[in-house]
């Protein structure tokens, strides 16, 4: 008797839940559950890091802080390795994915991606005493260059160096500086403004950029492409935050200099 | 409105992509099996060399073996591979991957094999060493014919047990970016962004080595009860 009654209100309930889910659109949910819920890298300076309080800071955490408040729901944000931050974003742990992700086609096949909020390039970095000067000594056959995991930089740096050995990190954009800094790699190759932040937490002058840029990346935030409210609303936020200069004050502040270093 | 759950799993499940990928993970499949045979011949030999200490009689190498032992086996596998990855280098000492990988799983299974042994040893029956220091037997050729050999025949099944556990650890060589069977699951994920195609195959393929060991198991099981009788 008590078995019967118990499926026919779990019954009842997956019909109500499958009706209810049906219908609604992301920002519907969003706005029902009263949290927006953010993949953003463990480890990612300057957009996405745990600074030096122990607190999670960056572009990418401060730009989503100032979408929830402007959408009037709580931020939650679920911090993975570079290479998970697509896998969360489409098996729903994540509502939004705000990162320092490039667009790219391969990628728009299976998420949606914002307007670019910013543009960028791959570049090299060597130990300040390496022999590598230009990124024609880089082609040398034999190096071995420090890539991330499911980064641009990855292609990139197959494309331009197709005879370096590559050793692919997963993680975030710290482990290729490590990497480098340590010697297990003799070059890295990521986008310019993940190198520039990640260095400013190492001693100056203990490595180099190479000025050339490998390729040139805008940057943009995702959603899964059935949230295309979700995405044409965080379009209408950077339009905004465009005009308003918050977008050029975040990223004054954290990607054009180093001024976050004295808070963070 | 709801759809049947498995059919609409196996639909989108695929097997295309997985066949794309099978050169890959067929070298990583390799990578994993010579990386996890290295280590554990290695770990025999750790092992054995450890235990030999651990219950010999010179107090001092007997207190570094334990002091060996202990430390294993009081951190994670994990701590030790970035200590050997990262630490080391940071200390001045730099080494391959493959090397880092293979000495990590090499120390780190050493010490359980070690107490595997020690377990064996210690649970013949002390007659036994009776009966062999009375028949004029020294250490050497007591533990030569008479201990060893049944130690052995109890520590076969428990040292197969920690070899199964040692191909599961090299699985965590993928976070020090060695090409295994683990990161070719990572390499399709980041790819194709299909987690469950990746991770799938590489299990299916953890499950072969498994049955392999496993076979190995039954195999010398039978073998040594034939012996023993």
């Amino acid at each position: 008797m008590a078995r019967k009654w118990f499926s026919l209100v779990m019954a009842v309930l997956m019909v109500a839940g499958v009706a209810i889910t049906a219908s609604a659109g992301t920002l519907e949910e969003i706005a029902q559950r009263g949290e927006l819920r953010v993949a953003c890298q463990t480890q990612g300076p300057p957009f996405s890091f745990i600074d030096k309080n122990g607190k999670r800071a960056g572009s990418s955490i401060e730009l989503c802080e100032m979408l929830a408040k402007d959408m009037g729901v709580k931020v939650t944000f679920l911090d993975f390795d570079w290479d998970g931050l697509i896998p969360a974003l489409l098996s729903k742990k994540a509502d939004l994915l705000a990162a320092d992700m490039t667009p790219t086609v391969k990628r728009a096949m299976r998420i949606g991606f914002t307007r670019p909020f910013m543009y960028t390039g791959s570049v090299v970095f060597v130990k300040a005493d390496s022999p590598i000067k230009t990124v024609a000594d880089a082609k040398k056959a034999g190096l071995k260059v420090a890539v991330l995991l499911g980064a641009t930089g990855e292609i990139e740096a197959k494309k331009a160096f197709p005879q370096a050995e590559l050793k692919s990190y997963k993680g975030g954009g710290p482990l290729l500086l490590d990497a480098v800094m340590q010697g297990q790699a003799d070059f890295g190759v990521n986008d310019a403004s993940a190198v520039i932040g990640g260095l400013a937490n190492y001693p100056p002058n203990s490595m180099r950029v190479l000025p050339d840029l490998l390729s040139k990346e805008p940057l943009a935030f995702a959603a899964r492409w059935d949230s295309m409210d979700l995405l044409e609303l965080v379009n209408l936020f950077f339009h905004n935050a465009g005009l308003d200069g918050r977008l050029e004050q975040n990223l004054n502040y954290w990607v054009n200099t180093l001024d976050w270093k004295k808070d963070h | 409105m709801v759809k049947e759950p498995i059919a609409d799993m196996l639909q989108t499940f695929n097997f295309r992509v997985i066949l794309e990928y099978l050169p890959l993970f067929l070298s990583c499949f390799w990578a994993t099996i010579w990386l996890s045979a290295a280590g554990l011949l290695g770990s025999l030999a750790i092992g054995t060399l450890a235990c030999g200490l651990r219950i010999g009689r010179s107090r001092l190498l007997a207190g570094a073996a334990y002091a060996y032992i202990e430390s294993i086996r009081s951190t994670p596998l994990l701590v030790q591979l970035f200590f050997f990855y990262f630490g080391l280098p940071s200390l001045g000492l730099r080494m391959s991957e493959a090397t880092t990988g293979i000495i990590a799983l090499t120390l780190n299974s050493g010490a359980y094999m070690a107490e595997i042994l020690r377990a064996g040893i210690q649970s013949i029956p002390h007659g036994q060493v009776e009966a062999a220091v009375s028949s004029g037997l020294s250490y050497t050729q007591r533990m030569r014919h008479v201990i060893l050999p049944q130690a052995i025949g109890v520590t076969l099944p428990p040292m197969l047990g920690q070899a199964i556990v040692l191909v599961k650890d090299s699985a965590l060589l993928s976070l020090i970016s060695l090409p295994e069977l683990t990161r070719a699951g990572q390499i399709m994920t980041s790819e194709r962004f299909m987690p469950a195609e990746g991770f799938l195959t590489s299990a299916v393929f953890y499950l072969v080595i498994y049955y392999a060991l496993k076979a190995l198991t039954g195999w010398s099981q039978r073998r040594l009860i034939y012996l023993q009788a």
